[in-house]
């Protein structure tokens, strides 16, 4: 499943890169995945195979047309006609990381029950470079599930400061 | 046998010839003894003997003469001695002789024909006897030996009994201390259940209070926390520490 992701985000981030905007379809993407991930209709309906790959496509176009690039647009329709849509979050975490290492940067999910402003985007990545000895790469994903605070990983380093982690060590103290 | 009874029966026969002789030889008729009587009569105060001297004295009874009628009573008991009985035990020789003969023609007849007859029933008799004698005998001896072999089974009998009886007390009692041992082990085991039970249900009533109390605690946090965490100021605050935290290289 892993080297099928990252086949797949090796195709996309080789179509960026001819295209010359990597940094931007890999952040569509990882956008893209996020909006796959908080709605359930949305992705079960791009993973069902009883509808026709050219509808799912025509479905990803008509979400994406206007509000993504034209590459990242092409790219998630493939994905979806190809019947890998279950993988866009693989495929675009791939080709974030893909594109950071392109740069000589990681790339730190950070997940934060509100949306970051980008004073609060840059300070954090600076804090988190600073942490790890390397330049890193925020990208924000809002999941109001951790309650407040913020969850950062980088690899396989997970930085967790958020309120739910708090209450369950509180809970584990019990 | 035969011998001695005839022999006996010999003797028997002279004896009372020769005793019957004898008193023949006495000449003891009454009309001779009343003879010899009045032949020797002689009387104090009478006159004369013999036949005269009882003519005499019948006149001086008559003439009623002092002590003639005493005299007179002497006389004639003298005279009723001679009426007295002859010898009911010795009979006349005659008689013994015809008695004798007859005896022995009829001892020769008994010898002859009666004897073996009479001899062949009682050695019948006698073999009759001796039969069940021994049959007695045998089936005494028999009784014996039942009642030896009936004596030996009721010994045997008793003593399997008494065996049975000693094999049922001793299955018994090891029936009652085994019952007793699981009975014993029984309670020991419930009391150490009980106990565990206990036990286990005071930790978990500690448990579920400790539980009870750490909900109500973290849900009365969550609450406050909650109402705290829809403020945007409290959210950006909490992001910035974070940040703080990160760049202070803590978690």
């Amino acid at each position: 499943m892993a080297d099928r992701s990252a086949s797949y985000a090796d195709a996309v981030a080789a179509v960026a890169r001819a295209e010359g905007n990597l940094d931007l379809v890999a952040d569509e993407l990882f956008r893209v995945a996020r909006a796959l991930e908080g709605s359930d209709e949305l992705r079960m309906t791009l993973s069902d195979r009883q509808i026709p790959a050219a509808r799912r496509q025509q479905i990803v176009e008509d979400l994406l047309g206007g509000h993504a690039s034209d590459t990242t647009t092409a790219m998630v329709s493939m994905i979806v006609a190809a019947g890998r849509s279950s993988d866009l979050a693989g495929i675009a975490q791939e080709a974030v990381e893909i594109n950071a290492r392109d740069r000589g940067r990681s790339v730190a999910e950070v997940r934060s029950a509100v949306a970051l402003t980008d004073d609060q985007a840059e300070r954090l990545a600076a804090a988190l470079s600073a942490a790890t000895g390397h330049q890193v790469d925020v990208k924000v994903v809002v999941d109001p599930s951790i309650m407040g605070g913020v969850v950062a990983t980088i690899g396989d380093e997970v930085i967790d400061g958020s309120v739910r982690h708090r209450l369950s060590q509180l809970r584990d103290t019990f | 046998m035969s011998k001695r009874l005839w022999a006996a029966a010999a003797v028997v026969v002279a004896a009372v010839a020769l005793s019957a002789s004898a008193a023949s030889a006495a000449g003891e008729t009454v009309g001779s003894c009343i003879f010899d009587e009045l032949g020797e009569a002689q009387f104090e105060g009478i006159e004369g003997d013999g036949f005269t001297a009882v003519k005499n004295l019948k006149t001086a009874y008559k003439a009623d003469v002092e002590g003639a009628e005493d005299l007179k009573k002497d006389f004639e008991k003298d005279l009723e001695g001679c009426l007295e009985a002859p010898n009911p035990i010795i009979p006349e020789v005659t008689e013994i002789i015809w008695g004798g003969a007859a005896f022995i023609v009829l001892l020769a007849l008994m010898k002859w024909k009666l004897f073996p007859v009479v001899k062949n029933l009682m050695e019948q008799r006698t073999q009759r006897i001796q039969d069940a004698i021994d049959d007695a005998d045998r089936q005494r001896a028999e009784a014996a030996e039942v009642k030896a072999n009936y004596e030996a089974e009721l010994a045997d009998a008793k003593a399997e009994a008494a065996r049975i009886v000693d094999e049922a007390r001793e299955q018994a009692g090891a029936v009652r201390a085994d019952l007793q041992a699981r009975a014993e082990a029984d309670i020991a085991e419930m009391r150490e259940r009980a106990a565990a039970d206990v036990e286990a249900s005071k930790r978990q009533a500690i448990a579920d209070l400790q539980s009870e109390v750490s909900d109500i605690a973290l849900g009365a946090a969550e609450a406050v926390l909650g109402r705290s965490l829809e403020d945007p100021e409290m959210q950006r605050q909490l992001v910035d520490d974070y940040i703080a935290s990160v760049g202070a290289g803590q978690d």
